[in-house]
């Protein structure tokens, strides 16, 4: 019987397969790459909210809030014109290349829990990257406009993205501080299109999703 | 007012954070909280404190200590540790899966990523038929 279900899943897996070569039906996958910190649940939290009512995970001001990526399918984003594109967003943990269990000291956790974050925020990088090469088709790079876009982490994964042929869209995020400079990230990378955001107040998260049909569509 | 072990009778201070780690002279995990009146009961009245917690209703405070996770080298994040300037351990399991590269610094918590290694695409296995 166990034998039976098992041909019936691949011929079913098989069949599926065929039916979706015939129809083309490929939803693109959306990866929010970033800094930690940046505002990406943030902004995978509005986009599901705004489209599907739903949400994706918790945020919080302690980086690597996010350590296992998350996924939000079905994504159905409609622009001003009417065009639609279906979309899986992918909220993916910060990508650093250093994670130090002493930087969340600061905010007052327990060394233990410190420890484990770290651990855990490192597969989590891991597990970004792996995303990466195996199953993205469009990249949102978010930066957090008041910090320095010319970290050495925002240049290589850049580069990896371009590397890889991927559409991405540069958000310029927290727009609503006082000390953003989002045109430093304009300046920063000009061969790519920059939206300037604010991710918690949804400013001119509009723009985004336009400039989203626009590359991912 | 103090805590006793029930296991020796060994007496802690009240809000003492040693017992938390459990008895230092018998390594005990409970403890009873006695009134200070009542503090030499077990040894007046010939009684283990065991039987005077039994006879008392107040509740025996009971040390859980967390489980210790052993870490074993396959499980771990890192694929080189830096255990000391000049002094490595290598995760050969890991080196052998995949080509991503995690130094770990120090004893735990410290890591630095090597994000080339993750970004290349990996060798595609060959099919070989027999």
């Amino acid at each position: 019987m166990k034998i039976f279900y098992q041909t019936f899943g691949t011929v079913k897996k098989k069949f599926s397969n065929l039916l979706n070569q015939f129809f083309k039906k490929k939803r693109t996958r959306i990866g929010i790459y970033g800094p930690p910190n940046a505002g990406k649940t943030t902004l995978a939290n509005r986009i599901a909210r705004d489209w599907t009512g739903d949400a994706v995970g918790p945020v919080s001001e302690i980086p690597h809030e996010t350590r296992r990526a998350r996924r939000k399918e079905d994504i159905i984003i409609s622009g001003a014109n009417g065009n639609t594109v279906t979309m899986d967003i992918v909220d993916t943990p910060g990508v650093t290349t250093k994670i130090d269990y002493h930087e969340f000291l600061e905010f007052g956790m327990e060394k233990d829990e410190a420890i484990i974050r770290a651990r855990e925020a490192t597969e989590g990088v891991a597990e970004a990257m792996h995303w990466l090469r195996e199953d993205i088709d469009g990249v949102i790079y978010m930066l957090d406009s008041t910090t320095d876009p010319f970290m050495q982490v925002n240049i290589m994964m850049i580069g990896i993205i371009e590397a890889r042929n991927l559409p991405v869209i540069i958000v310029a995020n927290k727009i609503d501080l006082p000390d953003a400079a989002p045109a430093r990230i304009r300046s920063a990378f000009p061969q790519h299109p920059v939206v300037s955001i604010s991710g918690l107040q949804g400013r001119n998260v509009e723009d985004l999703y336009e400039t989203m049909l626009e590359y991912f569509g | 007012m103090p805590h006793k072990c029930t296991k020796c009778g060994r007496e802690y201070k009240d809000g003492s954070t040693e017992i938390l780690k459990g008895c230092e002279s018998c390594g005990g995990k409970k403890f009873l909280y006695v009134k200070e009146a009542e503090l030499n009961r077990d040894v007046l009245e010939e009684k283990s404190m065991d039987e005077i917690a039994d006879e008392s209703n107040e509740e025996v405070l009971l040390v859980v200590e967390p489980e210790k996770k052993q870490v074993e080298m396959y499980d771990r994040v890192e694929t080189i540790r830096i255990v000391a300037p000049g002094s490595y351990e290598l995760n050969l399991e890991k080196m052998a899966q995949t080509d991503e590269r995690v130094v770990s610094v120090g004893k735990e918590g410290s890591y630095i990523i090597d994000l080339m290694s993750m970004a290349k695409e990996e060798p595609k296995k060959k099919h070989r038929k027999k």
